[in-house]
């Protein structure tokens, strides 16, 4: 039987996050290539709404990563993510949602390493949850 | 200084943090600005730290989002390693002669996939890791360094010295690789001149006392810095040789003060931000740092101080008689507050040297006909009035140039310098 | 419109072509709706690269274009200029990383190319939804005014006053020189403070372009970076100016902090213990003298009064403390003068010797914690704990107090005026205190000198000048203001004006408008972070070019 690879979204800030995740690749670190990642412009952008979508649609995981609290290239911008995430997480089991899908990593531009380890850790605990049951439940 | 009709362009000398920034605002209002930086990367000092105080953030995140403004810049013509060599003229019309030492690698052509490096035979200390770790003769300092393109170092590559080794040639992809390029002299016409050279520390070797490389344990600042860093030697683990972290360190204070004649502002606050890595990375580790007078000056150091201090870390005034080595830790001999000897036993010796101007200054100086203080520092015209102006009209200084600051009077003294520029000349 | 997408998909030499199967992604991607052109390239961004996609975009007539290469913080802005050279918005522009995030992470051949197809089709249906967002410019005016008519006023406004532009300098009091014209000499080279302070006015005024407005507050602010519009109040009742300024530099110096508080100093409680600024208008007015007519054969000094309750270090007190050893010992040959201080705080590469040659003018320094002022009558006495934990104590005629430096009493008032924070010890927050020391969170309102934070002069010139090297390169002579292309809007058709996002923007960038009750952006200071978005519950707020239809469809083709 294939092993089961789950599909992970990971919403990455331009500033620090998506430039840490570049820098695992500049060093040729390893990211399972069942791991995606959407640049936003601010950890801030990862909407709620966004995170229980990509759930709905048969997303595995999700992760939203941004810059350390007080480094954020917009102020606060990180902040408001750190918050609303964890207002989703609680409310994910109301909507249905496994809220142990969802992950918030802070990741800065010279962590590839931590970058790395993060989507690696997230997928291998996302493998042993299994599949996401909304899978079967919504055809597209 | 004024000078009617074209913009002239301006000559900044220091791609660190002051170099950058002074080049940034004058860039952006319109003024062509020639960067001269002698290493063949750009962020100088500040990208060698892992975090900044005193809200420990993350200095290469906060130093990319400007490199890269710097290299996308249109009106800012970066050239690495690169050196100015004479300043002939006036304010509003300098001619400047500028060495630009060929990189041997095309910047339009290399696309920083590092395959170069593995096949060099040649394995030198890397200055940039205080010579932690090695690098070959083709190498960039660090990973992340911008531009992200190597450079050849002349000394110790093989061509050089009469061999015909083509290793790094061959395994490039993109014809990056270039051993036909030569050494420039160039002649640029600018209206000012920044001076940006930034700071080097004080020699350790100098100072015999504090047992800097008799010790293998004893550390310099950059070093420690480099031993923390996440793209650093060590990955940001703070171990000893032996690989196990530290079970006790002491941080000296004022190394090289008295040798300098002057307090060089950061260290005492540097000082808290390695108690601080300390014991981030190692939780368990027992801190001691032995100081005199603590310079903790502005509205927001002394809040720093006041959490590194209850994290539970030993401050005790001394002065160091000297550092030795018994049953493989290190003994610091002192003299403390009431003139009584005593001693400190621990894994680890951090020093934290004075800052001084940088090697080269006083060629800069006699090739830019500008005048230094006893202490090696470009002095201003007037220290209380005019300190980021030069005795030679249009040349200006900003940053550890002038003299020993933080980051945020570096960048302050920079402003003012592209101030000073686009309200006096044309 | 019909849309015409030309796919270009890089080997980056081995980096990618090694690792990606490129001839069978460029099949799968030839296959997709609406994709005109799919082709392959060696090095997308060398200059026959990018003359290669400009040729082929005008060839093929292209609409859109995506390129699947390095990351977008390499070559976005390379490859949008090509778009832009071809005829077409950069902004319908999409680049995928299969470089960095695909080719150079996954070992595996068939997974990078299977993760590289995912990235090259989201960008595609991404792309689908871009807007040619148009690059706007505003008009700006490039006066500015400065508040405070201390030395960083005074500097701040003759630089900015060049030829084009005009300054005005509002100063509350009825002259020029703040409280550096009531010093006698400055550290360390211990030149003239008034003849300072007359140069520097006399050279002020000289500048055509400068309106000084003494006895003149300021009291309304409105708008924003390039457009403020600023009502001053002068001594008369019915005397208003209403000013249009681009910029606007924050010079309102210091106060002492009052030690009366502090009764463990005596102040107040006896006529021997005066303020340094107190010491500074006797020492200035020729003769130092207690108030009982005698010349003090002993002063003490005490450094950080006030440090513990404030939390911070005054930056200028040691130093000047030392300038006072220096003035006393030249105007009363034989006075006994000891500092009381903790710690000597001498940074720079002049203090070390302006300290040493003051101690070697026979001045003593007690290295001191737990200082009281005893006594109530003529002549105190300090007691004081010494570093061996003893209680010592020492007669002297005078005390001069070094309190804490605080803001200036208007400072409140400017914050809310101008809606920017307070930050450490009541002084102006600047934006960052490493990158930009003297910018504020508000655009185009800087700030400098001792109003940033307690400083010498010679570090307020610092910063004085650097808030005009900020606005010099920020409001350009006959060049409008070019904003930023990637900002939030938001619907009015949507709003209903619950004003979360006003709340959550960082940069104030969000207003009410009053009439119709929604949101309105204002594009000149938005930076298109998006956290107005998220927060909108209506949707009403979108940010161009991350717009949720864009980011949905990058979703959807990942997770297919």
């Amino acid at each position: 039987m294939e092993e089961f690879q789950p599909k992970i979204v990971g919403f990455l800030c331009n500033w620090c996050s998506y430039a840490g995740a570049d820098l695992a690749g500049s060093t040729k670190l390893k990211v399972p290539s069942s791991f995606s990642v959407i640049r936003v412009m601010c950890s801030g952008r990862a909407d709620p709404v966004l995170a229980a979508t990509a759930l709905l649609r048969g997303a595995d995981g999700v992760l939203v990563a941004g810059c350390h609290p007080g480094d954020c290239h917009y102020r606060e911008g990180n902040y408001y993510a750190r918050r609303r995430f964890a207002l989703l997480r609680k409310t994910a089991e109301t909507l249905g949602l496994d809220s142990e899908r969802l992950a918030l990593a802070w990741v800065s531009a010279s962590e590839g390493q931590k970058f790395s380890e993060v989507a690696n850790t997230f997928t291998e605990k996302i493998k042993r949850l299994g599949p996401n049951p909304m899978r079967k439940k919504i055809s597209l | 200084m004024r000078k009617k009709g074209q913009d002239t362009p301006v000559l900044v000398i220091g791609a660190g943090i002051a170099g950058i920034e002074a080049s940034l605002l004058l860039a952006n209002s319109g003024r062509k600005v020639y960067l001269v930086e002698k290493t063949s990367y750009t962020g100088g000092n500040v990208i060698k730290w892992e975090e900044v105080f005193p809200n420990m953030e993350c200095s290469t995140c906060m130093v990319a989002p400007k490199q890269q403004e710097l290299l996308a810049s249109e009106n800012i013509e970066l050239l690495t390693l690169s050196e100015v060599e004479g300043v002939q003229g006036s304010a509003g019309d300098f001619t400047v002669k500028v060495k630009k030492r060929a990189r041997y690698v095309d910047l339009e052509a290399c696309i920083g996939c590092d395959a170069c490096f593995d096949p060099c035979p040649v394995e030198v200390d890397n200055e940039f890791e205080a010579g932690m770790t090695k690098r070959k003769a083709i190498y960039i300092p660090c990973a992340g360094a911008l531009p992200n393109v190597p450079a050849i170092d002349t000394e110790n590559c093989l061509r050089f010295k009469g061999e015909d080794c083509e290793a790094c040639k061959e395994a490039c992809m993109f014809e990056a690789i270039d051993f036909a390029q030569a050494d420039e002299e160039l002649e640029l016409k600018v209206g000012a001149i920044v001076v940006a050279t930034g700071f080097d520390v004080f020699d350790l070797t100098k100072a015999p006392q504090y047992g800097y490389k008799r010790f293998k344990e004893v550390y310099s600042a950059v070093e420690f810095e480099r031993m923390r860093a996440s793209n650093g030697p060590t990955e940001g683990e703070i171990i000893l040789h032996d690989g196990q972290p530290p079970k006790s360190a002491a941080i000296v204070h004022c190394v090289g003060r008295e040798e300098k004649g002057y307090c060089s502002a950061v260290c005492c606050m540097y000082s808290f931000k390695f108690t601080h890595y300390l014991r981030d990375k190692v939780p368990e580790v027992k801190v001691f740092e032995l100081h005199s007078d603590l310079c903790i000056p502005g509205k927001s150091y002394q809040k720093f101080y006041e959490k590194v201090r209850e994290s539970g870390v030993e401050f005790v005034r001394g002065k160091v008689i000297e550092v030795a080595e018994k049953d493989k830790q290190l003994v610091i001999r002192y003299e403390g507050e009431d003139g009584k000897e005593d001693t400190l036993a621990v894994d680890m010796v951090i020093l934290t040297p004075a800052i001084e101007p940088r090697a080269g200054s006083a060629e800069l100086a006699e090739a830019l006909g500008i005048p230094q203080g006893d202490d090696g520092f470009f002095s201003g015209r007037d220290l209380e009035l005019a300190p980021v102006d030069t005795l030679r009209e249009g040349i200006l200084i900003a940053g550890c140039a002038q003299g020993p600051k933080d980051v945020g009077d570096s960048v302050a003294q920079a402003e003012a310098v592209a101030g000073r520029i686009l309200s006096l000349t044309r | 419109m019909e849309k015409k997408i030309g796919v270009y998909l890089c080997e980056c030499g081995p980096n990618i072509a090694e690792n990606v199967d490129i001839d069978c992604m460029l099949e799968a991607v030839s296959s997709i709706e609406d994709v005109e052109v799919a082709e392959k390239y060696r090095l997308l961004c060398s200059e026959d690269g990018k003359e290669f996609l400009r040729e082929s975009i005008k060839e093929h007539g292209l609409t859109h274009v995506v390129v699947a290469a390095c990351s977008p913080k390499q070559h976005e802005l390379t490859f949008m200029n090509v778009c832009e050279e071809a005829g077409i918005s950069p902004y319908l522009f999409q680049l995928a990383n299969i470089r960095e995030q695909c080719a150079w992470i996954t070992p595996n051949k068939e997974e990078a190319t299977e993760k590289a197809l995912r990235y090259t089709r989201a960008a595609i249906s991404r792309v689908r939804y871009h807007e040619p967002l148009e690059k706007k410019e505003t008009e700006c005016s490039p006066d500015v005014l400065v508040i405070g008519g201390g030395i960083a006023g005074i500097r701040a406004a003759q630089s900015v006053a060049v030829a084009g532009r005009k300054a005005y300098l509002v100063e509350k009091s009825s002259s020029l020189g703040g409280k550096v014209k009531e010093f006698e000499k400055l550290f360390p080279h211990m030149n003239s403070a008034s003849d300072v302070i007359e140069r520097e006015t006399r050279d002020l005024l000289a500048k055509g372009n400068i309106e000084v407005l003494t006895e003149s507050e300021v009291e309304e602010i409105l708008g924003f970076l390039g457009n403020f519009q600023v009502k001053v109040k002068g001594k008369a009742e019915d005397e208003e100016r209403e000013l249009s300024v681009g910029a606007i530099v924050l010079a309102t110096g210091f106060e002492l902090l009052n030690p009366e508080e502090l009764l463990r100093y005596g102040y107040k409680k006896s006529d021997a213990v005066y303020t340094s600024l107190e010491f500074e208008r006797m020492n200035a007015s020729g003769e130092i003298v207690l108030k009982n007519g005698k010349t003090p054969s002993s002063v003490a000094l005490i450094h950080c009064v006030g440090r513990g309750e404030k939390g911070y270090c005054s930056r200028a007190c040691c130093l000047y403390s030392l300038k006072f050893a220096r003035y006393l010992k030249s105007r009363i040959p034989g006075v006994k003068v000891t500092h009381f201080c903790s710690d000597l705080c001498i940074p720079g590469k002049s203090s070390q010797s302006f300290y040493e040659e003051t101690k070697e003018m026979g001045v003593d320094f007690v290295r001191a914690t737990g200082i009281e002022v005893a006594g109530d009558g003529e002549g105190v006495t300090i007691e004081y704990e010494a570093h061996a934990g003893a209680r010592d104590s020492l007669a002297v005629d005078m005390v001069i107090l070094a309190p804490a430096m605080e803001p200036s009493r208007d400072a409140r008032k400017f914050a809310e005026i101008l809606n920017i924070p307070l930050g450490e010890g009541g002084f102006f927050a600047e934006e960052h205190e490493k990158l930009a020391p003297i910018s504020t969170p508000a655009e185009g309102v800087f700030i400098a000198g001792c109003a940033q934070g307690p400083k010498n002069v010679a570090d307020s010139v610092v910063q004085a000048e650097a808030a005009a090297g900020k606005i010099l390169s920020t409001l350009i002579l006959g060049k409008r203001l070019e904003l930023e292309a990637k900002v939030s809007h938001i619907s009015d058709a949507f709003c209903t004006g619950c004003q979360t996002c006003i709340s959550v923007c960082p940069y104030g960038a969000i207003t009410l408008d009053e009439m119709r009750k929604v949101s309105v952006v204002n594009e000149v200071l938005c930076h298109g972070c998006g956290n107005c978005v998220a927060a909108c519950p209506s949707g009403a707020a979108s940010v161009r070019h991350f717009t949720f239809t864009q980011v949905y469809q990058e979703l959807e083709a990942v997770l297919r």
